[in-house]
């Protein structure tokens, strides 16, 4: 039933439970259906990497979960709370109560807001009311793994470069009180350089109970780093992938 | 003395319709609702001042209080009505402009028919002092409207910049898929925003009755100048719509000395016409330094 076969044996201090349970989804736009009956779980402590080629769903994947496809059928249950929905529905109609509930997507190609300052950014991902009070507190934590927003901290996002708004946008995200993060192709636009150092900062963050995909098409900047990486090909999750495996496949195709 | 009185008559006009405009501006770029019935909700708060200064009582604040209030409950019922059932249906635009003119129309005829259409005056809110100023006579309602209208934008400024709020409706003007995205919820937030934009169309409403009267359709005029203010200014921008009202402001009262008021609308849409040619995106096309995307 899983679509991961095998799991990575976890520290055993870490409490082991699914922060995340999709089974059977299925999601696209209009007509076009883009993922096919998917199973993936994500239990808590874990760094998954979903590693696969432009337009095979990664980023649908995530957007499902988020509630902002057009349409979506199949169970998604975030911290054991169904937020999967069966209908067709208004693209993020409940994206706000599933945030709430636990999830922070940190979208490809940086959804910013352009006028709000570096401060005010990172201000909008407090969102749950814990969160909001303790921004203070969370804004220092975020400044300690990218050091160099510090000096942008009343800059419009809109004046910044690439690289510092990846880390303006993965901020954001990382202020949230959330279970799972999902990251959406961290490294797509920057420099080798600087991709891998967003790279490294995701790694370094303490994930406590919580959980992080990272969606990426290089897979050497994941490998050996993450606890798992699945592949994503044609709208499904194919188990356990490696570099050699991907390499493997795409001189085959 | 004529330029006084151009100049006078300049910022008393762009306070009020800049307080409109910016309301039209803030509705259409978070909700991406260019919202018609303002015109409706305008009439609505001033009769609702109208009904409380008749039956309550006529002091001035309180009677600006009640008309605020009252626009702020027609924002809110334009938008359970107008935006919540179709806001994330196809043709979304399209769909609100036709539902916020249909409630326009019907609102306003409700009025006419209600009420009748004789129009009604509002007591004077700040009284009937005068202001001598080196030959220039201030009156207490052109002080009082302008000072009132531009401690209420301010106040709501402020407040845009300063709450968790005013952080959330800032976010969905300026990338309404990242604010969901962020968690901030459209529905919720669109009631903010109408009742804010209601509100300053209240406020308005109040303050030009202190010069004209309160009439079903006298919303109809206020609501194309403001709707024209904010594409001057380029819609979304909050600066721009305050410039855009000066600019439209000095014309109105020069194109009034000079040749008649019957020529305002006039010059008024060559005015804009000429500047929407030079500067496509309004006003607030030279002020932006952030760049896009």
């Amino acid at each position: 039933m899983l679509a991961s076969p095998t799991t990575l044996p976890l520290p055993a201090s870490i409490d082991r439970r699914d922060v995340l349970n999709v089974s059977g989804l299925s999601a696209g736009y209009g007509p076009m259906r883009v993922i096919h009956d998917l199973d993936l779980i994500v239990n808590s402590g874990e760094r998954i990497g979903i590693v696969g080629l432009n337009g095979h769903g990664k980023s649908t994947l995530f957007y499902a979960i988020a509630g902002l496809t057009g349409w979506q059928r199949g169970s998604i249950k975030l911290n054991g709370v169904e937020v999967g929905r069966t209908r067709s529905q208004g693209p993020g109609r409940y994206t706000h109560q599933i945030v709430r509930s636990g999830l922070a997507l940190i979208p490809q190609g940086d959804e910013i807001f352009h006028g709000l300052t570096v401060e005010e950014h990172l201000d909008s991902g407090a969102f749950t009311p814990r969160a909001w009070r303790e921004r203070a507190q969370r804004k220092l934590g975020i400044l300690e793994i990218f050091p160099p927003l510090k000096k942008l901290m009343h800059v419009p996002v809109g004046r910044l470069s690439g690289g510092e708004r990846r880390m303006v946008s993965i901020g954001r995200g990382l202020m949230a009180e959330a279970s799972l993060f999902l990251v959406d192709e961290p490294s797509l636009g920057l420099a080798p350089k600087i991709g891998k150092s967003v790279i490294d900062a995701l790694m370094a963050i303490d994930l406590g109970t919580s959980a992080m995909v990272i969606a990426e098409q290089n897979v050497a900047l994941l490998e050996g780093r993450v606890d798992r990486i699945i592949g994503m090909h044609a709208g499904k999750l194919k188990g356990e992938a490696s570099a050699a495996l991907m390499l493997h496949d795409l001189s085959k195709a | 003395m004529d330029l006084w009185f151009i100049i006078s008559n300049t910022i008393v006009l762009a306070a009020i319709y800049g307080t409109l405009a910016i309301g039209v501006s803030i509705t259409w770029s978070s909700l991406g609702l260019l919202n018609l019935s303002y015109g409706f909700v305008f009439a609505f708060a001033g009769y609702g001042a109208w009904l409380f200064a008749q039956y309550v009582t006529s002091f001035g604040l309180a009677v600006l209080a009640v008309g605020i209030l009252a626009g702020a409950l027609g924002g809110v019922l334009v938008c359970a009505v107008a935006f919540i059932p179709i806001h994330d249906k196809p043709n979304f635009t399209t769909r609100g402009l036709i539902a916020t003119l249909a409630i326009n129309l019907v609102g306003t005829q409700t009025l006419m028919w209600w009420f009748g259409p004789r129009s009604k005056s509002l007591p004077e809110i700040f009284g009937t002092w005068k202001l001598s100023l080196s030959g220039m006579v201030l009156t207490a309602d052109r002080v009082g409207n302008v000072l009132t209208s531009v401690i209420m934008l301010l106040l709501v400024l402020r407040w845009m910049r300063s709450s968790r709020r005013g952080l959330e409706i800032r976010a969905m003007m300026m990338n309404p898929h990242a604010a969901s995205i962020v968690g901030i919820g459209v529905r919720r937030t669109s009631f903010y925003v109408m009742a804010i934009t209601g509100g300053l169309a209240g406020l308005s409403a109040v303050l030009l009755s202190q010069t004209y009267y309160i009439s079903p359709f006298g919303g109809l005029m206020p609501m194309i100048k403001a709707v024209a203010i904010a594409l001057c200014g380029g819609l979304g921008s909050v600066q721009g719509a305050v410039i855009a009202a000066l600019v439209l402001g000095l014309n109105e009262a020069l194109t009034t000395v000079s040749v008649g008021g019957r020529y305002v609308l006039i010059t008024q849409f060559l005015l804009i016409i000429a500047i929407l040619l030079v500067r496509p995106r309004g006003i607030a096309g030279l002020l932006d330094k952030a760049r896009e995307a």
